[in-house]
């Protein structure tokens, strides 16, 4: 290039930035149209069949629809019960092992192509053949089939009584049979970037790293989507996205600290809402290694934790203590349970009955939370009073998944949200020694007797007889100390005042009903 | 193990030659390097001395005070489960400096001994040496020590034993070029026509002539791995918690930023000026021991 | 040595270099505890399900042969599928190779353009003030913690002054200009795009300022050093001794003779700045290769890291041949003695 090319170049560029840098920049809050969402890290994978991450749902589970819905209340509140959405109507046989759902007319995906009973078939055979994480949730062997256009049949070997609110989960999206042609191992790699389905919304830009762009799928078979174009925002720091909300740039705050919640309440044109959730933490304590193998151990760690002082000082009080596994707010808690407070002179007695406890117990934690790291030095400090010698290692997440498979740890934090509002998601994952490690028996907890009242109470459908064995195990696993009940608290998010028609429901934490929600000018 | 005898004595043989009144005279004309020679002294000073000037224990929690303002109570304010911050710096401390000297000496020790060997013996040993040495140098150091750290086991020890394996490379090329140096000259050659030992060499030629270049980069080094070993913490694989770090403190200070900027500002500024005050010294006395380097 | 010389041996090292980082890198990633195969399960994964992901991804079979396998892949310029992402890595890194790459070349503008005149002012007035204030700048560059200086900008401009924005490349309600270079301010000139021009500007000025500021003094301290030998030469005394001008004789004569020595360090920084950007990116979400490394790490992405580590190394021997055979071009006195 010759040296005058340079000298204009140069030029050019100084007189623009001379007059970008100044140019207005459209602001969120200007634009009825758009809903910006910020959260903290970019979704990993789209594809419903592979997914686990909640961080992934708050953009998938819009692009898709399921066979059922969780219904919302005259008052515009989420309930835990399901109604159709694909299906119209649906029957169970007696023995609730042969399930049958008539779809309803009239949906379609948003290339257009109408949602029926082969799409339905082959979502669940896609889902269930790939045989990743979200395949889980549904019982093994079950059988899916389109016994005619918009008729599907779903054939399980034995009966599962939370069968149908399953198909509420994220992985039960209807998926468009075409992604089978978009390449490989059923178009995997396709759909983890790209959205097929019939949902109120359509995926239509992705900028790594930076935001997504979702719009009105145009084939949508439900009411159509006041908001134009939903944007999803990746802002790393928890303090960039409370202040890009102060500001107006984005609409909804995702994962800010308590701390940054109770500051921004007072802010003008800043709503902190507050849900009541399903949501536990819980402290796993692994029943298999000395010292804590020892049920003594167990119940002092349980009575040498400051249960109120961790909700009050960690949780600034929006908190409350769980009282045994199960929830408050789901059916089946058993009031009559065992509830542990801090008592340090009862704890040290029963130190005392197990002869005490000399060796090091690991404290195994990871960054997923904000809150687990407090939680973690606050225990250790609780009981460092017992004497017990508490050496805490923080782990990328990965690597504390595989210590709780292994077993190789004495103490963890975990959290603990249901896919469905039935006891099931915390007593069956919690104590059945078939699911020892990750699948969800993380304190490695075996008890025959507990084992045998979890199969009896899954095969049934009487909810009263279900509540009865519930019952009766939670008064064991509390009184074993299987894990430390720590803390239930509410679903807390920051959104500008101009959001109207936000639905949350405890099934489904960092999901939005997008169609559903407008803007007020 | 023979090698330590072996490097005893060159030291005393180095430290024997030096003429600290020259030193002395030459660092007090740079005042700089006296600042940074001050500063490093008085960290010293406080990091060891860290139970003397605490006002708190650092580990001890009071969740009724949490994220306190800096003020009488606690000079430079509390956490987020309520410890004291002051104190925290002060511990804190300990943990950096401790790294920085344990990295540079293993480093140090490791890297000189293989460069002065491979140097020694040549042919194709020194090219397998050199070439591995060549990768390692070529890897993106930050990433293999953050792989490294990863795979030890998240853990300040860890983190600095990472940083360490990282880092000998360079001492391996130091050594090595000053022992090819050396062997070429008259002393060495008449030493090997005596059909002296390659050990003997070694101890009594060619260790206590590389050691100055080495001790240069040494020092030049701890204000680095001190920044390094704090950005492994901020990243959550060094120091692990009760334990007080400067990164770590930072780390989880960025939460607070906005509310509370001191949280992550005071742990911040205390690597600074450590890495500064050491980084000045280093620099101080490169100019003053390797005079050819003086220009750069 | 010819020029050719020179590419040849770089070019065996080059290969010599893949090997390396390939089989450290992996050892490496394979010693990291943990199974990305249960990191993908998600909560609740039976070990059928991990079992099932593992074979998957041909986890199952033994190292050497997942290592052939990926090596295998490499020279066919198949980097593998990321486990994070599920997309081929290589198409990951296209995405935000620019990006990184974009914020080092204005870190390194942003050192240059203010390090050469520290330097220069520092040798023209040795032992003077501006001298010792140099140096103190070049000391302070390289002992301050990026992640943090990071966060203290932020806090400023951002937090207080509202000046300039805190994160990310580009205001995310503008339309993104067509894809070109990769380079935000450079697509955006070409699309006639002012305001995504200014708007890409606003947000590389703090990453790049934060990840400039350690090698400003680098760039100065060597400068200053070259310019001290060139100073002394005999052709600058002859030439003041013909009446030019000190200013002539500083800028005319000796500074470009100065920058040879220079390019070494300049390619250097170069290098350091692409990997150096990691921890940057992080505390300003700057969506390029660093932060994608360290998600990576965490979630034992061992393809996608390994895949940057031999992107960067490879960045790293071809900007050293390249400063190389820039040296030898400029410099004739290396051309000479071979």
């Amino acid at each position: 290039m010759k040296n005058s090319h340079w000298f204009q170049v140069v030029g050019a560029a100084a007189v623009t930035v001379g007059m970008a840098v100044n140019a207005p920049v459209a602001m969120a809050d200007g634009d009825a149209d758009l809903l910006v969402v910020a959260k903290a890290s970019d979704p990993q994978t789209l594809d419903p069949a592979q997914t686990m991450d909640n961080n992934d749902w708050t953009v998938t589970y819009p692009l898709y629809q399921r066979l059922v819905a969780y219904d919302v209340s005259e008052d515009g509140k989420g309930l835990t019960s399901v109604i159709g959405e694909l299906a119209s109507t649906w029957t169970a046989s007696d023995d609730g092992t042969v399930w049958t759902f008539d779809l309803a007319s009239g949906n379609a995906f948003s290339d257009g192509a109408t949602v029926d009973a082969a799409a339905v078939e082959y979502s669940f055979n896609r889902l269930m053949d790939l045989g990743r994480g979200p395949s889980e949730a549904f019982p093994g062997g079950m059988k899916v089939e389109a016994t005619g256009d918009m008729q599907v049949t779903f054939t399980l070997e034995q009966p599962f009584a939370p069968f149908l609110y399953t198909l509420a989960n994220n992985g039960a999206g209807i998926v468009n049979p075409a992604v089978e042609g978009k390449g490989d191992d059923h178009g995997t790699e396709w759909l983890s970037a790209n959205s097929a389905g019939s949902g109120a919304y359509m995926l239509t830009g992705w900028e790594r790293g930076q935001s997504l762009v979702l719009e009105p799928n145009p084939n949508y078979g439900g009411a159509t989507p006041e908001i134009e174009k939903i944007r999803v925002d990746i802002i790393a720091e928890a303090a960039a996205r409370r202040l890009k909300l102060e500001a107006g740039d984005v609409h909804i705050a995702e994962s800010l600290p308590v701390d940054q919640l109770d500051a921004l309440g007072s802010k003008d044109g800043i709503e902190v809402q507050n849900y009541p959730s399903l949501k536990v933490t819980y402290l796993y304590l692994n029943n298999k290694v000395a010292p804590l193998d020892n049920v003594d151990v167990r119940r002092a760690i349980s009575a040498a934790v400051d249960y109120q002082g961790i909700i009050d000082g960690i949780l600034d009080g929006n908190g409350v203590q769980m009282h045994g596994p199960i929830p408050e707010g789901m059916w089946g808690q058993n009031k009559n349970a065992t509830q542990y407070s801090y008592d340090l002179t009862s704890a040290k007695k029963a130190l005392d009955v197990a002869g005490g406890a000399s060796e090091e117990i690991s404290f195994l934690y990871s960054d997923r939370d904000p809150l687990w790291e407090p939680i973690a030095i606050a225990t250790q400090a609780y009981l460092s009073q017992l004497g017990l010698n508490v050496k805490l290692e923080k782990l990328a997440n990965a690597t504390m998944r595989e210590r709780f498979d292994t077993g190789e740890f004495g103490i963890a934090t975990g959290n603990w949200s249901p896919d469905f509002a039935d006891p099931y998601m915390f007593t069956n994952y919690w104590f059945d020694s078939k699911r020892h490690g990750l699948a969800g028996n993380r304190s490695w907890y075996s008890n025959d007797k507990v084992d045998g009242l979890l199969q009896q109470a899954v095969v049934s459908s009487d909810t009263a007889e279900r509540t009865a064995l519930y019952g009766e195990l939670q008064e064991i696993v509390t009184d074993e100390a299987a894990y430390v009940y720590l803390f239930q608290k509410d679903y807390r998010i920051a959104v500008r005042d101009d959001v109207e028609g936000f639905v949350f429901n405890p099934m489904l934490e960092d999901i939005f009903n997008f169609g559903g929600m407008s803007l007020s000018d | 193990m023979s090698d330590a005898t072996v490097s005893v004595n060159p030291i005393k043989r180095v430290l024997s030659r030096v003429d600290w009144g020259y030193l002395w005279y030459q660092i007090k004309k740079s005042p700089l390097t006296l600042g940074g020679g001050a500063v490093v002294l008085i960290v010293l000073f406080l990091v060891i001395f860290a139970p003397v000037f605490a006002t708190h224990d650092p580990n001890a929690i009071d969740l009724r005070a949490r994220l306190a303002a800096p003020g009488w109570e606690h000079f430079f304010g509390t956490d987020e489960v309520g410890r004291d911050l002051y104190s925290r710096i002060l511990y804190g401390g300990r943990q950096s400096v401790a790294v920085g000297f344990f990295v540079v000496l293993v480093a140090g020790f490791i890297g000189t001994f293989v460069g002065a060997f491979a140097g020694l013996i040549g042919g194709r040993v020194d090219v397998v040496i050199m070439r591995l040495m060549d990768v390692v140098l070529s890897v993106p150091s930050l990433v293999l020590i953050m792989a490294l750290a990863a795979a030890l086991g998240p853990s300040l020890i860890n983190a600095a034993i990472a940083i360490a394996l990282v880092r000998i490379p360079i001492y391996v090329r130091i050594s090595r070029g000053q022992t090819l140096l050396i062997r070429e000259m008259s002393f060495v050659t008449a030493a090997e026509t005596f059909k002296a030992s390659k050990l003997h060499i070694l101890r009594w030629h060619i260790l206590p002539n590389i050691l100055s270049p080495v001790m240069v980069q040494a020092t030049l080094d701890l204000g680095s791995t001190i920044l390094l070993a704090s950005a492994l913490s901020f990243i959550g694989l060094g120091a692990q918690q009760p334990t007080a770090e400067w990164g770590a403190m930072v780390a989880t200070g960025r939460n607070y930023i906005l509310d509370q900027w001191w949280y992550s500002a005071f742990p911040g500024f205390a690597i600074l000026i450590t890495a500064t005050a050491f980084n000045l010294l280093g620099d101080g006395i490169r100019d003053i021991l390797d005079p050819k380097q003086k220009a750069r | 040595m010819s020029f050719l010389n020179v590419i040849r041996r770089r070019l065996m090292f080059l290969i010599l270099v893949l090997f390396g980082v390939t089989v450290i890198t992996f050892t490496i990633s394979n010693l990291i505890p943990g199974d990305p195969a249960r990191m993908i399960a998600g909560d609740r994964a039976t070990p059928e399900i991990v079992q099932n992901i593992r074979e998957d991804l041909g986890l199952d079979k033994p190292l050497p042969i997942q290592y052939l396998r990926y090596l295998e892949g490499v020279v066919q310029g198949d980097f593998g599928n990321s486990i994070r992402t599920r997309r081929p890595v290589l198409e990951d890194l296209r995405i935000f190779f620019p990006a990184t790459l974009e914020l080092a070349l204005t870190a390194l503008f942003f050192a240059t353009a203010l390090g050469i005149p520290l330097g220069v002012a520092s040798a023209v007035w040795k032992d003077k003030p501006i001298d010792h204030f140099v140096r103190v700048i070049a000391v302070t560059g390289i002992s301050t913690p990026a992640f943090w200086l990071g966060l203290l900008v932020i806090l400023l401009f951002y937090g207080n002054l509202g000046w300039l924005p805190s994160g990310g490349r580009i205001d995310p309600s503008l339309e993104m200009p067509t894809r070109v270079t990769g380079f935000l301010m450079i697509d955006s000139l070409l699309a006639g795009d002012l305001t995504a021009f200014g708007s890409a500007l606003k947000h590389i000025l703090l990453p790049a300022f934060t990840l400039g500021f350690v090698h400003l003094g680098v760039v100065a301290r060597q400068v200053r050093a070259a310019m001290l030998e060139e100073l002394q030469q005999d052709y600058i005394r002859t030439a003041k001794a013909n009446g030019l001008s000190r200013f002539k004789v500083v800028f005319t004569e000796a500074l470009p003779n100065a920058m040879i020595p220079s390019i070494t360090v300049l390619g250097l920084a170069l290098g350091d700045l692409l990997y150096g950007a990691v921890l940057t990116e992080t505390v300003f979400a700057w969506p390029g290769m660093g932060a994608y490394v360290v998600n990576s790490i965490q979630a034992l992405d061992f393809p996608a890291v390994m895949g940057f580590t031999v992107v960067v190394s490879l960045a790293y021997v071809l900007i050293n041949l390249a400063v190389d055979l820039i040296y030898m071009a400029v410099d004739p006195r290396i051309r000479e003695v071979s």
